[in-house]
């Protein structure tokens, strides 16, 4: 894992530079990249893209689980006219979605707020994964561990048993033919 | 006639699965081979019953048959043949015939495939385990959704036909039943699974016995999921592929754990590790096509693609509470064996990157399921209304997928037990350059916004790591190379990949609009150009189709339209797509005014990199073919690397022949 513990191969190419150097200029070229990709001119949204954006986060009040942009229906047409006045007034799109929300309650939202227990929907994820990574940080602990853990005593009187061939320590030994837990029954 | 026919099928199949779980079983306690082995009449009874009842029903349905309800609600005299016969799987009732009929086959081309070892406990308790899920589906069929109910229609009676959303595209043949070869396809590899814990056999021999098994049925619940996504796309008109919609999601998550178990058992095969984890993640695989047929089916939630409702919603949530319930058991029991032997060295290892996998797609997994039952736990808490939609999964799915993508670049260049920082050095040299130059490229072209310009790079990060690895297997072996499991996933992660690009590229890009057009009325949007030319009308026999004739960019004329069904009175739109290898451009007509008014309301989306969704789904499948057929073969439970120097002596690895015979 780290690079001390590397022995010399037939790939690794002397120098230190020589060996980072590629990854360096691949850093550089992916920094530069990026910055012209966050910073770099774009078309301003028109107001057909602002309307479009904000109606995908709306659900049709008639439907089922389709969002304004999505839906046919003549109540999500009317919604999308809607809209486009509001971004035409200068609305932002916090405005306008709690306008709806104000009108048609929380479940016009696709996307359900980070207050009081919808919170929830957000928050147990990035707990679930914690959870795991840190489930895994530690069965890595233990397993590094038990690396330096050395043979038991009860190990050793068990290995000599089987090297004298005597019957009675084998006997508690798991079948040496059966290595992969297949049982007596294969 | 038919109802008869389909009644008797039911019943057969019914009684030959019972009886075969009492003779089975007993035959497992009392240990009486010649018992286990009538497994194979049992087996094949079960599958004339399920194809007797789908030659019924689809008998009825080519005859026009409206003495049986089924016919009735959703035959027509004027559907199309194609879409007449896809009629059996357009509601409940004919779907639980196909699922039943299917898992006839299994049962058939299980008890075939392991002829010689029928009296083995291990195939006697997975056949065992076929039967039970075979029986609660003919019950299903025999109770609470019988397909073959009578009914006098009045003279001259004609049905309504299929949901009209359903007779709008040939795709409605295949996806479906693609979508139930891979969903109870894991009916295999979850029985299995079951026998290996019933037997105590727990090791590898069960996990090799199916492998194979696994795999098809992941490739069939693969096409079948793209094939659903490439049917929305085509028919209903929103220009959009996936909704994240509860039928979507819950065929997602299958193929989520079951992603993550093909890659995990691979842990197990090698070091003989994970034994809970991977069967755990099989029975949750199983698990969750029950739960997700529960979810879309009984109307506990609602969706576009939900196109019946019934009374199956106890028997499903009992049945799959069942299924929670033994396999936690069992697990339990067999507890002590189940240990593992092994441990992993170091988290810089194949086997690392295995376990890292199974993290993010169980927290995808989890997230999907989340934001699927959310609003239903919501509103039984406080009696909230909620609503969880697609900007919450996109945005929760981008940054597992993204991690999803680098750990597909880092991972195939890994080696077992341990990796020094040198060789990732040398091996990722190239995937990172070409990752770094996709990313280039998507910036050259226009491309803007931190979040997909990363995926493009992982994107190509990934593809580099995966053409490594084949271009190497190919000039070691020729074009052999290729075929087998792990140069075989090479090509389905190229496959992914560009499913991958295009997700990001198509909901990062889309650009939507709205036109009201009179005849000659060009507009410009998002680089192209449109000319309505006017309106068309054309008669077909189910439907008539109100069409707006339209050219992109001078090609065409391409003809969305809204059809009007003969029997319904419900109006729906066909979009017209233009494909190519860059963008889509979809048009949907929202109005289409008759009379004096020609104009018309048009609906444009331009997506970029939509066909490589197809493309990518086919390579998948593609390379699922690759990984199924065998490639050079070598013992899978001989030890590839020396064991540590003094921890364990070298094991004999007797009778492994026979072990790999039905591998």
């Amino acid at each position: 894992m780290t690079a001390a513990s590397v022995k010399p191969s037939a790939f690794s190419s002397g120098s230190p530079l020589r060996r980072i150097g590629p990854w360096l200029l691949l850093g550089v070229v992916i920094v530069a990249t990026l910055s012209l990709a966050v910073f770099g001119t774009r078309d301003a949204p028109t107001i057909q893209d602002r309307v479009s954006s904000i109606s995908r986060t709306v659900k049709c009040p008639v439907c089922s689980g389709e969002s304004v942009a999505e839906s046919n229906a003549p109540a999500s047409q009317e919604i999308r006219r809607d809209i486009a006045v509001r971004v035409q007034e200068g609305q932002t799109d916090d405005e306008i979605r709690s306008y709806y929300v104000g009108r048609y309650g929380e479940a016009i939202l696709l996307t359900p707020s980070a207050s009081g227990i919808n919170a929830l929907v957000w928050i147990l994820p990035v707990v679930a994964l914690a959870v795991a990574l840190a489930g895994l940080v530690i069965v890595f602990r233990r397993w590094s561990n038990e690396l330096a853990e050395t043979a038991s005593p009860e190990d050793r009187r068990l290995v000599e048993a089987a090297l004298r061939g005597d019957e009675t320590g084998s006997s508690e030994l798991a079948d040496p033919d059966d290595g992969h837990g297949e049982g007596d029954s294969r | 006639m038919n109802v008869a026919l389909g009644r008797a099928g039911v019943t057969l199949g019914l009684v030959a699965a019972i009886l075969g779980v009492i003779t089975v079983g007993y035959g497992l306690i009392r240990r009486r081979p010649d018992l286990i082995r009538l497994s194979r009449a049992y087996a094949v009874l079960v599958f004339v019953g399920g194809i007797l009842a789908f030659i019924a029903m689809e008998r009825a349905l080519i005859t026009r048959d409206f003495t049986v309800q089924f016919v009735a609600n959703n035959g027509s005299s004027k559907t199309p043949a194609l879409y007449n016969f896809a009629t059996l799987w357009s509601a409940l009732e004919g779907s639980i015939i196909l699922w039943s009929a299917i898992l006839g086959g299994y049962l058939v081309a299980v008890v075939f495939k392991f002829r010689k070892r029928l009296a083995d406990p291990l195939v006697g308790w997975a056949l065992l385990t076929m039967l039970v899920v075979a029986a609660f589906f003919f019950f299903l069929m025999a109770g609470p959704a019988n397909p073959f109910k009578n009914f006098s229609p009045p003279v001259g009676f004609d049905g309504p036909g299929p949901n009209p959303l359903l007779q709008n595209h040939p795709l409605m043949a295949f996806h479906p039943p693609m979508l139930y070869l891979g969903y109870v396809g894991f009916t295999v590899p979850f029985a299995f699974a079951i026998a290996a814990l019933a037997t105590g056999r727990v090791g590898e021999g069960w996990l090799l016995a199916t492998r194979r098994w696994t795999l098809i049925a992941w490739g069939f619940l693969t096409a079948g999921i793209i094939l659903g996504s490439w049917w929305s796309y085509e028919v209903l008109g929103w220009g959009g592929y996936w909704a994240w919609d509860p039928v979507e999601n819950a065929s997602f998550m299958p193929w989520l754990t079951g992603t993550a178990y093909l890659h995990s058992v691979m842990v197990q095969e090698r070091r003989g590790m994970l034994r809970v984890w991977n069967i755990s993640l099989l029975c949750a695989t199983f698990a969750l096509t029950i739960l997700g047929t529960f979810i879309t089916r009984s109307g506990v939630l609602e969706s576009v693609h939900a196109f019946t409702e019934s009374s199956i919603g106890p028997s499903l949530i009992a049945f799959f509470a069942l299924i929670v319930f033994v396999t936690v058991g069992l697990i339990g029991w067999r507890g002590d064996r189940l240990r593992s032997p092994g441990r992993i060295d170091s988290p810089l290892s194949r086997e690392g990157a295995f376990l890292a996998n199974n993290v993010l797609f169980g927290a995808f997994a989890f997230v999907i399921l989340l934001g699927t039952v959310f609003p239903l736990v919501v509103e039984a808490i406080n009696n909230d209304r909620i609503s969880v939609g697609v900007p919450y999964f996109n945005r929760m799915s981008m940054p597992i997928g993204m991690a999803l993508l680098f750990l597909m670049a880092v991972a195939p260049v890994l080696p077992w037990r341990k990796a020094s920082a040198e060789l990732l050095r040398h091996r990722l040299i190239w995937p990172a350059w070409i990752g770094a130059g996709s990313m280039v490229f998507a910036v050259a072209v226009g491309a803007r916004g931190l979040a997909p310009v990363i995926a493009f790079g992982l994107g190509g990060f990934a593809a580099g790591s995966a053409g490594r690895q084949l271009v190497l297997a190919a000039r070691r072996q020729g074009w052999r190379g290729l075929v087998g499991r792990a140069n075989g996933g090479m090509v389905v992660h190229l496959g992914v990949v560009m499913i991958a690009v295009a997700f990001a590229a198509s909901s990062s890009y889309v650009r939507q609009a709205e036109f009201t057009l009179r005849p000659g009325d060009i507009a410009e949007f998002a680089g192209h150009t449109l000319l309505y030319e006017g309106q068309n009308i054309k008669e077909e026999s189910a439907k008539t189709l109100n069409q707006a004739l339209v050219r992109i960019d001078g090609t065409g004329p391409w003809a969305p339209s809204l059809n009007k069904f003969a029997n319904g009175q419900t109006t729906i739109g066909t979009p017209s797509v233009r494909s190519t290898f860059t963008d889509d451009v979809a048009l949907s007509v929202i109005d289409i005014r008759g009379g004096d008014d020609p104009s018309v309301t048009i609906r444009v989306t331009v997506q970029p990199l939509i066909i490589w969704l197809w493309i990518g789904g086919a390579v998948m499948a593609f390379g699922t073919l690759l990984a199924v057929f065998p490639g050079k073969r070598r013992n899978p439970i001989d030890a590839v690397s020396s064991p540590l120097a003094g921890t364990a002596p070298p094991r004999p690895e007797p009778e492994s022949d026979r072990t790999v015979a039905n591998a």
